[in-house]
This record gives structure tokens, C-alpha cells and sequence, in this order.
């Protein structure tokens, strides 16, 4: 288990930084989707197997497509682009500035200037998602409901061409 | 899992907060900072995640991250359609157009 988690984050960090630091759109999502499937895994291998299909069917696979659509919908030269965005060069800084926070949070933990405490044993037959997410925690569902709603609505409105009433 | 892993998750999750927050920084591309969000927010998913592994509380963490999840793609969802729409309108996805907009 130890070395699927420590492979899984490896690969989450390192796809997150190339999304970011890539100058093409499209690239730097495919890469956002394979950071969203590391985490996928990683959940799954630490025993969150509801949150990790909706990670990798949601995160992975929605979002891509959502990126990719509004890229479609924008079809500005690649050349274009770089000249009016000079990602490359402002994004240039971004490995010397996560090497020097890498060190910097290693060596506070060393000098256990912040720490984690240890894991608590799994409460006994107590955690049963299905029953926390239907039954305990209620208003978050009706908070998501009118999340998705609103965004519905947002989109829309964003995209109306003439008065809708 | 050790509480070496743990610290590890810890760190990393950091790093990618970081590079997320870097990307706003640096950028004006408007799918560029979505992006630079959806990072910094893949951490924050982790973090939750962690928490409910050492509080042995995973069921209840699990229904965090779903609503974190619905969340994120709500606010892909918008800024994608808001950055659609500037490019209709000024041809280009730069966020500094948005200063032009009146009313």
C-alpha cells in the first residue's frame, strides 16, 4: 500500500506542475485529468472508493471535457497565444520556487516545527457512507443540489442569445 | 501508513497548493488560472481525504470531498462559460479585458 501511495502522490505532484507550467491549453488539461486520476487511485487505495469514482468519472472525465469544449470553442494560433500570454517565460521561475519550498517544508518537519498525528484504527462498523451521506449530513446534499442548479442556471445565462422570459 | 507517508501527503499537497497559487500569479489566460484553481483544489481534496484517514472518520470525509467535487465543477462550469463569452467579445482569453467591461 505504502509504495501505490507514495507513486500515486509522485504523479499527482508532478502532472499538476506540468498542467500548469505547459503553455499549451490543451495539454495542460489532459495533464489535469491525469493528476485527477493519481488522486483517483490514491483514494481508492486508502479506502475512499465513493469519492474516488466521483473524482475520476467527475474531475477526470467532466472536467476534461468542459476544458476541451471551451478550448474548441476559442481557436486562437499556438504562436498567437504564446506571444500574447509569455506563459512560458513567466512560468519559467515556477521549479525554483516549489524546489525552495520543498526544502524549506522538509526542514521544518525535520525540525518538527509541524507534524501529523497518528492515525486513528477505523471506528467499528460506525462509518457506513451510505448512511452518513443520506442521513447525517442532509443539508450538504441540498447545498449541492443548489450548487448545480445555480451553475446551471449561471451557464445559461452566460450563453442566452435573447430573453429566456 | 506510517506517519512518514502522512507527512509526505502533507508536503505535497503544499507543493501543489503552491504551484496552483504561482499560476494565478503569473497568468492571464483565463482556462489557465481555472486550471491553476482546479490544482490548489486537488490538494485541498487530498487534505480532506487525509484527515478522515487519521480521525478514522473516512465515511464522513468521503461526503466532504463529494461536495467539494460538485463545487469544483460548478465553478469550472462558470469560469469556462465566462471565458467563452470574452473571447467572443475582445478575441482573446486575457483576464485584463475584463477592466473593459461596463455594466
Amino acid at each position: 500500500m505504502e509504495a501505490i501511495v507514495y507513486i500515486c502522490l509522485a504523479a499527482m505532484l508532478l502532472f499538476g506542475i506540468l498542467a500548469v507550467m505547459h503553455h499549451s491549453i490543451l495539454k495542460s488539461a489532459i495533464w489535469l485529468a491525469l493528476a485527477s486520476a493519481s488522486l483517483g487511485v490514491l483514494m481508492y487505495t486508502m479506502g475512499a472508493v465513493w469519492s474516488s469514482l466521483f473524482e475520476i468519472s467527475v474531475c477526470s472525465g467532466l472536467v476534461t471535457v468542459i476544458f476541451v469544449s471551451a478550448i474548441s470553442l476559442s481557436n486562437t494560433d499556438k504562436g498567437e497565444l504564446g506571444k500574447l500570454y509569455e506563459d512560458k517565460k513567466r512560468m519559467s521561475l515556477l521549479p525554483v520556487v516549489l524546489i525552495a519550498g520543498g526544502i524549506l517544508l522538509f526542514a521544518a518537519a525535520a525540525l518538527q516545527l509541524f507534524s501529523v498525528p497518528d492515525a486513528a484504527p477505523a471506528a467499528a462498523g460506525a462509518e457506513d457512507f451510505a448512511e452518513i451521506f443520506w442521513n447525517s449530513r442532509q443539508t450538504d446534499i441540498l447545498g449541492q443540489m443548489i450548487v448545480a442548479i445555480t451553475g446551471s442556471v449561471a451557464v445559461v445565462a452566460l450563453f442566452k442569445e435573447r430573453d429566456i422570459l | 501508513m506510517t506517519a512518514q507517508t502522512e507527512m509526505f501527503m502533507l508536503t505535497a499537497g503544499l507543493l501543489m497548493i503552491m504551484a496552483g497559487c504561482y499560476c494565478l500569479i503569473r497568468t492571464y489566460h483565463m482556462l489557465k488560472i481555472i486550471i491553476g484553481i482546479e490544482v490548489a483544489m486537488k490538494a485541498v481534496t487530498m487534505f480532506i481525504m487525509l484527515a478522515g484517514y487519521i480521525n478514522g472518520r473516512m465515511g464522513l470525509a468521503q461526503t466532504f470531498i463529494i461536495t467539494v467535487i460538485v463545487i469544483e465543477v460548478v465553478v469550472a462550469v462558470v469560469a469556462a462559460g465566462l471565458a467563452v463569452n470574452l473571447y467572443r467579445k475582445y478575441g482573446s482569453m486575457d483576464v485584463r479585458n475584463l477592466r473593459k467591461l461596463r455594466g
